[in-house]
């Protein structure tokens, strides 16, 4: 080789890294040895300093076995945190939800109550049920245009808004809210919300296409699951009576994309002291009484993630003449039943790394009443509840 | 090496040729846990915050396994994205409140944490030696990070996509920065 080795091919050389040619060079060169310790001391005090970087043995480490094991829990905890979020980022299945929800209402039909074949029932919440469900076997429905397509055309195809509710009116104290809404507004006890508003009544209808619900889960990969043929052609009427919003510190506004559902995303960062308190008179759901609730019940369920076991088990134990079912994501949510405002509330938590939120729901002299916020605090909400007059 | 069979839905699209049915994720987590954490815990020094990085090493590896090429030196490829974590990690600790060096200093004062000058000090000098890597550029960081963990130049060109024989100059001139830094932060924090 011609000339003297670089200080690059010296520095590997300290390494034992230099290739066989250059070696030869430099066991046969005093000039270039002579260079290399020089590199050599020059590298001394950054080497000192790093060394501690290089594998000792005396270091203690978890066990693998329980560290896998950890793994696995915060992988499942993040599937259904980014699953829940998706859920909710995109318009399509917002409204699919939606529409999940609203089949929840309408599968807590009494069938008990009928009072003849043909006639019409009536639903009214007077208890909230919790239930838990794996999210993440809905994961198939992400991303999926043709299902989405679907539910927005069974939406937009079989709905008739016979009542919109229009934008949320600000109301200047509980008074004037209680005027507009129809129904007593409590606010807790000394306290200054910073904005109220009232979202006027709201009511439509529907009749249920069968083989196009049955189709949307077919397109989900959900063939398994077979709607009753007596659910085709159901006539189903909705109606949510005005309700009152009251916001505490700096809120989103009403309407907007970071209230309800996705409070708690980037809104997290943006509005940490926020709290909102929501009553809301129960919604009336008509339908007809010949509808085998629990059966659908089962469907959604199973649907949302349950096994087909562990429906038949859960429908059996709520009572579908009173209770609004709730579907929260299983490792992302916990939940637990409080006592508050003199009856029995359930405080719901989502203690995600990046937007911890919670929300209390209870149910007192036909008003449904939620309390939410951003944070673990969620002791502020039960001395809210308590403290409503 | 080898990249991972099995993961979520999207990672079971990207089975590599280089991977065997022995492959299973949950081997290659058990294979390496240990490297990795310890690699973590001497470049954070927190072992709290050594394993949640360490976690979040094997996530992305179940989430988005290297492609074949980078699965072949599976090791370089956990190396580099374990470094790049620990670095970033390091990098916020510092502008949240320099938070090592200052607990270094710290314990230097206070006898009741009742441990020997030597080990205090030798806590500062890490410290301080962490703080130096979050002041550089992070390739030549990252660059000496691998070197110090024990990687061959080999492993380190695979891990960050450079010529084998690029490494002993890049390596040099990242010394010679790192020292540069090192001494202009010692006269800072005296």
């Amino acid at each position: 080789m011609n000339g003297h080795l670089s200080d690059g091919n010296l520095r590997a050389a300290l390494d034992g890294e230099l290739a066989e040619p250059e070696l030869q060079h430099l066991n046969a060169c005093p000039a270039c040895q002579r260079r290399r310790e020089q590199i050599r001391s020059q590298i001394q005090p950054a080497a000192e300093s790093l060394s501690f970087l290089a594998a000792s043995a005396q270091e203690s480490v978890p066990a693998a076995q329980s560290a896998l094991k950890i793994f696995h829990n915060r992988t499942a905890i993040r599937k259904e945190n980014s699953m829940f979020k998706r859920m909710f980022a995109s318009p399509v299945l917002r409204i699919g939800l939606a529409l999940v929800l609203l089949l929840a209402i309408v599968l807590s039909i009494p069938a008990t109550r009928a009072l003849a074949g043909d006639l019409l029932d009536l639903f009214r919440v007077q208890q909230v049920v919790v239930v838990p469900v794996d999210y993440t076997g809905m994961q198939q429905l992400t991303g999926n245009s043709t299902l989405g397509k679907q539910i927005s055309q069974l939406i937009s195809g079989s709905v008739t808004n016979e009542q919109k509710p229009g934008a949320p009116v600000p109301a200047a104290d509980a008074s004037q809210a209680s005027k507009m809404a129809g129904f007593t507004v409590r606010l807790p006890q000394g306290t200054s919300p910073s904005r109220i508003s009232v979202e006027n009544a709201a009511a439509f209808s529907f009749k249920v296409d069968r083989a196009k619900a049955q189709a949307l889960l077919d397109e989900a990969g959900r063939s398994d699951l077979v709607l009753p043929a007596s659910i085709d052609g159901a006539d189903v009427s909705v109606n949510i009576p005005a309700n009152v919003s009251v916001a505490y510190g700096t809120c989103p506004e009403p309407g907007s994309d970071a209230t309800g559902a996705n409070l708690g995303t980037t809104a997290g960062r943006t509005y940490p002291d926020c709290v909102i308190l929501e009553e809301l008179p129960s919604p009336t759901v008509s339908a007809p009484a010949d509808l085998n609730i629990a059966q659908l019940a089962q469907i959604g369920l199973e649907f949302t993630g349950m096994t087909h076991d562990q429906a038949v088990a859960f429908t059996q134990t709520v009572d579908w003449t009173s209770s609004l079912v709730i579907p929260i994501p299983k490792n992302a949510a916990t939940y637990e039943q409080v006592t508050v405002d003199g009856v029995t509330g359930t405080l719901i938590q989502r203690p995600a790394d990046d937007a911890p939120q919670y929300v209390l729901l209870w149910v007192k002299n036909g008003i449904i009443y939620a309390i939410g916020g951003l944070g673990t605090n969620s002791q502020q909400a039960v001395q809210m509840a308590n403290s409503l007059q | 090496m080898r990249a991972p069979k099995a993961g979520p839905v999207e990672a079971q699209a990207e089975t590599t040729e280089t991977s065997s049915p022995s492959d299973s994720f949950e081997e290659l987590f058990l294979e390496h846990w240990s490297m990795i954490y310890r690699l973590l815990m001497r470049m954070i020094g927190d072992p709290a915050e050594a394993e949640d990085l360490a976690m979040e090493t094997f996530f992305r590896l179940y989430q988005h396994p290297p492609k074949a090429e980078e699965g072949s030196n599976l090791k370089g490829w956990l190396f580099r994205v374990a470094t790049n974590l620990g670095l970033h990690s390091i990098r916020s600790y510092q502008r949240r409140q320099r938070y090592e060096l200052n607990a270094g200093k710290n314990a230097l004062e206070d006898p009741a944490e009742d441990q020997p000058a030597e080990i205090l000090g030798s806590k500062e000098a890490q410290a301080l030696t962490r703080l130096t890597l979050s002041h550089m550029q992070p390739r030549q960081a990252q660059l000496l990070s691998l070197r110090y963990s024990g990687l061959s130049y080999k492993e380190i060109a695979q891990a960050m996509g450079l010529a084998p024989t690029s490494i002993g100059p890049l390596l040099l001139r990242a010394e010679r920065e790192f020292a540069k830094t090192y001494r202009s932060l010692s006269r800072e924090e005296v």
